[in-house]
């Protein structure tokens, strides 16, 4: 037998233990809805491509598409990094953004509309497709008994 | 075994500052090993520095450096660069492509006819052909001169370039190959369907440091905890990723951590996180790991990685990691050594932070297994013997 190139670590720090242990404190918490957050749903923008695998993940990213779907058209805070007239551009802006709200309110209203639409429209697809898997599946598992009862039958025959 | 006295190390760039990949500074020690080791080295690299605009900006010819004869040749100016972005883009978005392609897009990769000629000519001259990484064409083409005594270091990500036809020729061509983990030698296995006996494990030595953790946060008069994250800044490496996820973290959680970025390459944070990020940029050696020794933990959210040098330079800082479960390479790093955790989602991202936060014992006793693992397994005399074993292997 050849010797490992790499040994397991033998530190007595199981990462293994402790990441399943944290998954599973994980599921718990998106069980209970602590992670049912917007802000969760924006971090994953750049992680989704890599979350394809997970099923349960997308179902729960799902739910947090839920709460962020809907564009802000709130009021909110006016800053400006440049020093000098500092004041004045934040003024000029202040006045700039109450003009946009009031000219833009009935587009955003549509928006937020069409938004929660494609939602609920994406949500009845995977709903849909969910249904159809475990149906496919279960034939599946039907197929397969029949085939190993067949197999019993020719070979005791 | 044949022993291989007269080696070329090929390579795209040449690291003789900080400012180039991990591909380049493998390459690099690898020469520089051999040659510490009596073999009789020549690195064979391009005039060029940045990977951006492949500029010569170097003079072309032979010095040395250090224990290295490094020869430099112009990289070929005649590139189509539209043709090369093109195919690239339908490369990364898995459009249909012909071999016509592939050979289009590699054929207006970087390219330098100058070196090709020097391989042609003098070829003969050297026992054995070391080069990487895979995906320049600069490798590609300079693998076929002499496939026989090639031995590639392909640093090989599971990505779309790996996918294609042209890389399957390459790989069946060349003697052997010098992979940096057993997940790349996997995968490498997998794709090309690649004999045990043409693939060895080699990866790169480290040399230990001691780093003070009070330094950095003093001179930086940081007196918040911070995360780390060292290298290049690019969607690639994942850093958008991060800034989500420790904008989400700290607005979530309360928790005050900042962030610290050492490297190049633009964040764009958004407004409201820019003052809980410092960006020291480029650094010396020591002040990077003293701004390691000094952190939390190392976040290395990449997932295209095949060796992970500045998760093993954490480790040897004694700071444990936190890494994307996505990257076969670095997972299994964490798992060897029992330096550090992974995550595959922000919920159990936030959760490890936290635990890494409350839990002191917990975080030391990473951090001092992955600097064992890294002294045990990545010091140079395990390394370079495992580097000489795979030069002289026929």
């Amino acid at each position: 037998m050849t010797e490992p190139i790499f040994k397991m670590d033998a530190s007595g720090v199981d990462v293994e233990k402790i990441v399943l242990d944290i998954r599973e404190s994980v599921s718990r918490k998106i069980e209970e809805g602590v992670y049912a957050d917007a802000r969760v749903a924006r971090a994953e923008r750049t992680n989704l491509a890599t979350l394809r695998s997970e099923d349960e993940f997308l179902e729960f990213y799902l739910k947090c598409l839920r709460d962020t779907v809907f564009v802000d058209i709130n009021d909110f805070e006016i800053q400006e990094r440049r020093r000098g007239w500092a004041p004045l551009l934040v003024g000029i802006k202040k006045g700039l953004w109450k003009l946009l709200k009031f000219y833009t309110y009935r587009l955003w209203s549509q928006q937020n509309q069409i938004n929660g639409l494609l939602v609920t429209a994406i949500e009845g697809t995977d709903r849909k497709y969910d249904v159809k898997i475990r149906a496919l599946e279960e034939r599946i598992r039907a197929l397969e008994a029949g085939r190993d009862r067949q197999q019993g039958d020719g070979k005791s025959g | 075994m044949a022993r291989a006295e007269r080696i070329a190390f090929v390579c795209p760039r040449f690291a003789e500052s900080g400012t180039v990949g991990g591909a380049e500074t493998l390459l690099k020690n690898l020469a520089d090993h051999a040659a510490a080791a009596g073999r009789s080295v020549t690195f064979l690299t391009t005039c060029a520095q940045s990977h951006f605009t492949w500029e010569n900006t170097l003079p072309p010819g032979r010095r040395k450096v250090g224990r290295l004869d490094v020869e430099f040749f112009p990289v070929d100016e005649n590139r189509d660069i539209e043709a090369f972005l093109r195919v690239q883009g339908a490369i990364c978005n898995n459009g249909p492509l012909t071999e016509a392609d592939e050979r289009t897009w590699i054929a207006n990769s970087v390219n330098s006819r100058a070196l090709y000629e020097h391989l042609r000519a003098q070829g003969d001259q050297y026992d054995r052909l070391v080069m990487g990484p895979y995906l320049f064409g600069l490798t590609w083409f300079a693998a076929q001169i002499h496939p026989g005594k090639t031995l590639l270091v392909p640093c090989l990500h599971d990505e779309p370039f790996a996918y294609l036809k042209i890389m399957k020729t390459l790989f069946g061509q060349v003697a052997g190959f010098m992979f940096n983990s057993e997940p790349e030698q996997e995968l490498a296995r997998r794709l090309f369907d690649l004999p045990e006996s043409r693939c060895r494990i080699v990866g790169m030595g480290m040399d230990s440091f001691e780093a003070d953790p009070d330094v950095f946060p003093r001179r930086q008069g940081l007196a918040e905890p911070y995360i780390i994250y060292s290298g290049r800044r690019e969607p690639l490496k994942g850093t958008p990723l991060l800034i989500d996820y420790m904008r989400t973290f700290r607005e979530r959680t309360g928790r005050d951590v900042r962030m610290v970025f050492t490297g190049s390459g633009p964040i764009e944070p958004p407004l409201e996180l820019e003052p809980y990020i410092r960006d020291v940029g480029f650094v010396s050696e020591q002040e990077k790991h003293e701004a390691m020794a000094g952190a939390l933990a190392f976040v290395h959210p990449s997932i295209n990685e095949s060796f992970g040098i500045v998760l093993l330079e954490s480790w040897l800082a004694r700071t444990p990691a936190l890494v994307h479960a996505r990257s076969e390479v670095l997972r299994w790093q964490c798992r060897r050594s029992g330096g550090g955790l992974w995550f595959r989602h922000y919920p159990e991202f936030e959760e490890e932070l936290i635990r890494l936060m409350e839990d002191e014992d917990l975080r030391r006793r990473l951090g001092a297994s992955g600097r064992a693992y890294v002294e045990r397994e990545y010091a140079w005399e395990a390394v370079e013997k495992r580097l000489l074993e795979a030069l002289d292997t026929r």
